[in-house]
């Protein structure tokens, strides 16, 4: 996966060729001496003589600067590269080696991060003399630790990695393997670090020869040219102005490549990149009726635009649903179920394009801006998610959570929205709900916390309640318990509920209606006995065989659909369960087939299942 | 138990790195007598000044000497101005205080806006300029940044000192003023480091469930964003905070140098120019302790941010 580097990356790198070049030739080029006082007129600004002007001496400013880059990249290069010859050896073996070395280097890393490296640097530099070798050395030495760290972390990455473990199997020599396969590996982090740590070697060295204790005058470098500039600042600001610029654009310039380096082999997102919006003209919708009726879905579409190509997660569901009733949403994991629930509670991630409409008692929430939506999500619609343990926030109190929503939307005060979080979870059959107040979410069973969930959607009583998946994190004889609390709620509150599930057994006890999705598709719909008891499309029957059951014998093999999920971005024509489906003729892969409108019985099917072996493999799933 | 844990591998890091700094210093060229009596005292002389100083015991002999005194308070007396160290080190304590005091407020005072402000609408324009900025901020020197203040702001439009000090006990105004530039200089290039980190964590925590189901409850985004994410996001930052203490004090040398403040890294600059070895380890000891305090205060704060830390 090759990434652009960017045009940022080529003129950092043209800015480094350049101030290399200047250093390495200063000699050759056309320049005033670094040391010649009086070459021009003292403290002037810029003009063609002096292309930067000359210092409080006359002396001319960019013949300075072109000198002093000797001494700030030399330093530089050279700690870099002998902290790296040091360094990346100790690394290499302790990242292969791994155990003893652990101990040590956590120790290591301690003690450097809690020892004043300036402060070291600045002691041995004034005490064993600054020389151009000892703020070399000096800071090479301090740059090791990292080195080793760096070395390390990218030898571990690859050392647990397939093809050198299978190196070791083979019984390769360890030192052939760390040549082979390690050490090519290792060089793209290092190469990347290289420009990071000449970056801060550059500072090291400035702060150094800032305080007067780097390279000694006549030589300039460039934190001693920053330092006798500021006697200056105001007469002549350009000769501590010019040093700092290119000082700052040396070290951008070395952390620049240095970071898109790390880019070009970091396989994980760092969360800078930027995120492209992408603007998709509004989808249009078919011509219906709104009817009167608590929740109307019409062509409800969600689409998302991904470097691969279109996605249809959701393409054009339907339905209608009154209160009291129970709607189920069946399908295998990837099928659009949560995504259509999202995108009718209109809380898609950013990158999503919504079309179809949705009616609240007649009132199209489409149409709603965000700030609009809020006052009937909580209020009107209520939500439960599958998992319960991350479905809570993990670091506020329970009752901080629940009492919440009362406040916000009800208005509650304090003690009130207490009292109602109090009734509220004692509904959902939570012992002592005073003290459960207090509780923060991971001192919960997931039992406990799936019904605080429940409470808080249930607080501001809702008419719809959403709940995906609610207890597929659950264990088995939990499940149960939440499944009837949900019907109970849905009686005393007069709700609807949405409940998406890929459980079968679920939806065939709870539900009054079913859809089943498939490549965000409805593939068969209808009251849930009638779909449970004759399946027609042969999906809907492999969704109902794969359900495990306990009538089941003890040796009995389960029944797994053939075949994965279908891509969503290359789906294949026709019909999208065709490559799956034991069935399939010609026609499948010509044409998708329509949702025929039998009597409230609906399939997309242009074969389906006969009546009669659909009852008698599907029958038992509903008497559980 | 962790506490206790990290403690005493704190106290264990706080006696190496003593020891570590009292022996470099100790086995670099450059000698105190020499410093004190001049390049002609009489061999004589100088081995009467050593046996006074204790310089003529063992190396070890001597850390241990210098560590049962600090165990009780006693510093030692500076070999050159035969003042206490202590005694320098506390009139010097309560500026570098300050400024790192300051330096973080600036610091965090704006990362949490800024990352939560490039969090809220990542990729976006704001989002971008953010980190361009936090990117230069990086890459800029310390001394250089402090410089440009100055040029700015004193030089140019003379509203701040560009040097000097006033204590907080003489004017606490004069104070402000005096200490405004260099924490800004200070904080500018943490201020970097800590919104990178939030935003990156926060942008990871807006993606999490209970973020989504509190939306999915109506909540205003404002109101998410502050008191449902910004505290699960904390924890990279707090860390940051602790382990950038160091570099953070390192810097103070120069701030202290450039801004003309009489702080600790100031005056260990002046001991390093004069050899006076024990003020100098007395402030690498000062420097080392605050990093050590201010690592088991990031522990302690950590329970305080996220209850799944605290052990019943």
């Amino acid at each position: 996966m090759r990434r652009r580097l960017g045009i940022g990356f080529w003129l950092a790198v043209g800015w480094i060729g350049v101030v290399l070049l200047a250093a390495l030739l200063a000699d050759l080029l056309p320049l005033y001496r670094y040391d010649e006082t009086l070459a021009g007129p003292p403290q002037t600004g810029p003009s063609w003589e002096h292309p930067l002007g000359t210092d409080g001496l006359g002396r001319d400013v960019l013949s300075r600067i072109v000198y002093g880059a000797r001494v700030s990249l030399g330093v530089g290069v050279g700690a870099v590269l002998l902290g790296l010859l040091i360094g990346a050896p100790l690394g290499i073996l302790a990242g292969y080696r791994r155990r003893a070395a652990d101990a040590i280097i956590m120790a290591v890393n301690d003690v450097a991060l809690a020892f004043p490296a300036l402060v070291f640097a600045l002691a041995v530099v004034a005490f064993a003399g600054a020389s151009l070798r000892n703020v070399l050395i000096v800071l090479a030495v301090l740059g090791v630790p990292a080195w080793v760290r760096l070395v390390r972390g990218a030898t571990l990455s690859f050392a647990e990695r397939e093809f050198v473990l299978a190196a070791r199997v083979l019984g390769t020599r360890d030192r052939r393997i760390l040549w082979r396969e390690i050490v090519p590996n290792v060089a793209m982090p290092a190469a990347s670090y290289a420009f990071i740590g000449m970056a801060v070697v550059v500072v090291a060295e400035g702060s150094l020869a800032f305080l007067g204790l780097s390279v000694q005058a006549p030589t300039p470098t460039w934190g001693g040219l920053i330092n006798e500039g500021r006697t200056l600042m105001e007469t002549a600001p350009h000769v501590v102005l010019v040093p700092s610029v290119v000082m700052f654009l040396t070290v951008l310039s070395f952390n620049l490549v240095g970071d898109r380096l790390r880019a070009l082999t970091d396989v994980r997102e760092s969360g800078l990149e930027p995120v492209r919006q992408v603007t998709v003209s509004p989808m249009p919708v078919a011509e219906h009726q709104v009817r009167d009726t608590l929740l109307q879905a019409e062509d409800v579409r969600t689409h998302f635009v991904t470097p691969r190509g279109l996605v249809k997660a959701v393409d054009g569901v339907s339905f209608t649903l009154e209160r009291g009733r129970t709607l189920a949403i069946v399908g295998e994991s990837g099928s659009g179920k949560s995504m259509l629930i999202r995108s009718i509670l209109g809380l898609l991630p950013g990158s999503a394009v919504r079309g179809g409409k949705v009616y609240l008692s007649g009132e199209d929430l489409t149409a709603r801006t965000p700030a609009e939506m809020r006052s009937v999500l909580g209020p009107r619609l209520g939500t439960v998610f599958q998992d319960p343990m991350t479905a809570l926030n993990p670091v506020r109190t329970i009752g901080t959570q629940v009492t919440e929503p009362l406040r916000v939307h009800l208005g509650l005060g304090r003690k009130e929205a207490r009292a109602e979080a109090v009734r509220l979870l004692a509904s959902v059959g939570i012992p002592d709900p005073v003290r459960m107040l207090g509780r923060y979410p991971h001192q919960l069973s997931g039992g406990m916390r799936q019904r605080v969930t429940i409470a808080m959607a249930l607080s501001c009583g809702p008419d719809v309640l959403f709940a995906d998946e609610p207890t597929t994190a659950l264990d088995v004889t939990i499940q149960d318990q939440v499944l009837r609390l949900l019907h109970r709620l849905r009686e005393e509150h007069h709700m609807a509920v949405v409940l998406v599930s890929h459980d079968l057994s679920v939806v065939a006890r709870w539900a009054d209606e079913v859809i089943v999705m498939y490549a965000g598709k409805v593939v068969e719909r209808g009251p849930a006995a009638e779909v449970f008891r004759r399946p027609r499309m042969p999906y809907t029957q492999a969704l109902l065989q794969a359900a495990p059951r306990l009538s089941d014998p003890v040796h009995h093999r389960l029944r797994e659909i053939p075949g994965r999920p279908p891509d969503l971005v290359d789906l294949p024509p026709g019909c999208s369960f065709r490559p799956r489906c034991a069935y399939a003729r010609d026609r499948c892969g010509q044409e998708a087939p329509p949702l025929v409108n039998g009597s409230g019985h609906q399939y997309a099917c242009w074969y389906p299942r006969p009546i009669e072996t659909a009852i008698a493999e599907g029958a038992e799933s509903s008497g559980r | 138990m962790i506490i206790l844990h990290r403690l005493v591998r704190l106290v264990v890091v706080l006696l190496v790195v003593t020891f570590l700094s009292y022996a470099l210093l100790n086995l670099l060229p450059g000698d105190p007598v020499t410093q004190i009596l001049g390049m002609s005292a009489t061999e004589e002389s100088r081995e009467q000044l050593r046996r006074e100083l204790g310089l003529d015991q063992p190396l070890v002999v001597r850390y241990l000497d210098w560590l049962g005194g600090l165990l009780t308070g006693d510093f030692g007396e500076s070999y050159i101005t035969r003042m206490s160290v202590g005694a320098e080190l506390a009139e010097r304590l309560p500026v570098t205080l300050e400024l790192l005091i300051a330096a973080e407020i600036v610091a965090l005072g704006l990362a949490v806006p800024l990352g939560v402000a490039a969090a809220r609408r990542a990729g976006r324009g704001l989002d971008q300029a953010l980190t361009a900025l936090s990117f230069a901020l990086l890459s800029t020197p310390v001394f250089v940044l402090g410089v440009l203040l100055i040029l700015i702001f004193a030089v140019t439009w003379n509203v701040l000192p560009a040097t000097g000090w006033t204590s907080l006990s003489v004017d606490l105004g004069w104070n402000l003023t005096s200490v405004i530039l260099p924490a800004v200089t200070l904080g500018c290039g943490q201020l970097a480091v800590y919104a990178r980190l939030l935003r990156t964590d926060l942008i990871a925590t807006l993606q999490e469930d209970y973020i989504v189901l509190a939306r999915a409850r109506g909540l205003s985004p404002r109101r998410i964003m502050w008191r449902h994410a910004l505290r699960p996001s904390a924890i990279s930052l707090i860390t940051a905070i602790g382990l950038n203490m160091g570099a953070l004090i390192g810097g103070t040398v120069i701030i202290e140098t450039l801004f003309g403040l009489p702080g600790i890294g100031r005056l260990i600059v002046d001991s390093i120019f004069s050899r006076d070895y024990l003020t100098v380890q007395g402030g690498v000891v000062l420097i080392s302790v605050g990093y050590v305090v201010v690592n088991f205060a990031v522990d302690v704060v950590y329970a305080a941010v996220d209850p799944r830390i605290r052990r019943a």
